[in-house]
């Protein structure tokens, strides 16, 4: 259904000063990967302490609150280094299996994360109980994590 | 022995030689050692973030890295021994990339600044835990954001043939 979607982005031609340069395709992957680190710092740092471990003399909330900015400008430096490598190869990530789990995950796993998450570590303590905090952070780890293991299948295995 | 004896040797292993020609081996082994140094390095750039004074400012320093600290080393120790694995598979591969060599320095320029920073400036650590750390502290904070991202940047460079000779 998506097809004759990728194919006009592939007819755009915006990608091709990526393909045709032997620096853009590395260096704008090698941002995409700093990006992760910070995304993955910033939701480590409050999924461990929503599991009772690392920094626990702090509440959840203010390890939330001090961690959010750079988890948003992260995910945002995410996109865009995400899409210009889209642009760049519309056709091989069409037809990526990874690609299309990758990105299902992504949706879901945004949504969990500004919602169910945000709304958990905002909560006082007391009232959600420990389990719930838990299971959010194993959950949150987890998504994350996959949608990772997805991205670098992409570049190995389409 | 050279180095390059010993890159060769190692290749010339059985063991080695499987791995290389294993369809999995490569990708499994990338895979996690992705997603551990993502998990090493992201929580050491929230520890500099509070050493710098930009983030986390409401706790102390020490509570930050010490509480931080084992996971930063569980993750440490997966990332290097997926690394040396991947090495192990292909040495000869890897002996001729600049990249890897500046990589692997710029790894021991990263342990030098952890210990100068522990032994040097965290000594006064009473002074500076809970406000903004001194300069020096700031410094080391810098050039481990600066170091790590060049480490993990050229840890992916040398999937390209950029600087490369037999």
């Amino acid at each position: 259904m998506l097809l004759p979607f990728f194919e006009w982005l592939d007819t755009l031609r915006v990608g091709d000063w990526i393909s045709t340069s032997s620096y853009a395709a590395p260096l704008i992957n090698v941002a995409h990967i700093l990006a992760l680190v910070m995304v993955f710092g910033s939701l480590l740092i409050v999924d461990l302490r929503l599991l009772g471990r690392g920094m626990t003399q702090q509440p959840v909330a203010k390890v939330a609150r001090a961690a959010r900015p750079w988890l948003i400008g992260a995910l945002i430096c995410m996109l865009l280094t995400g899409i210009p490598q889209v642009l760049s190869l519309p056709i091989r990530e069409y037809y990526s299996p990874f690609f299309w789990m990758k990105m299902r995950l992504l949706l879901f796993t945004l949504i969990f994360t500004f919602t169910v998450r945000h709304k958990v570590t905002m909560a006082d303590e007391a009232r959600v109980g420990p389990v719930w905090g838990k299971v959010v952070g194993l959950v949150s780890i987890a998504l994350w994590a996959w949608i990772a293991v997805e991205g670098r299948l992409i570049g190995l295995l389409s | 022995m050279s180095l390059r004896n010993l890159f060769e040797w190692v290749d010339a292993f059985p063991s080695s030689i499987a791995m290389r020609e294993s369809l999995y081996a490569f990708p499994v082994l990338l895979t996690i050692h992705l997603i551990s140094l993502a998990t090493f390095a992201g929580l050491v750039m929230m520890m500099d973030l509070r050493l710098l004074g930009v983030a986390y400012r409401g706790t102390p320093f020490s509570e930050v890295q010490g509480r931080l600290f084992p996971w930063q080393m569980a993750a440490m120790v997966v990332t290097s021994l997926a690394g040396l694995l991947l090495l192990y598979a292909q040495p000869m591969r890897y002996f001729g990339k600049v990249l890897y060599w500046i990589k692997m320095a710029l790894l021991v320029l990263a342990g030098v600044n952890v210990l100068l920073f522990h032994f040097i400036t965290y000594r006064t650590i009473d002074k500076w835990d809970i406000t903004n750390p001194p300069v020096a502290a700031k410094v080391a904070g810098g050039l481990s954001v600066a170091l790590w991202a060049c480490i993990v940047a050229f840890g992916r460079l040398t999937a390209y043939d950029w600087w490369t000779y037999e």
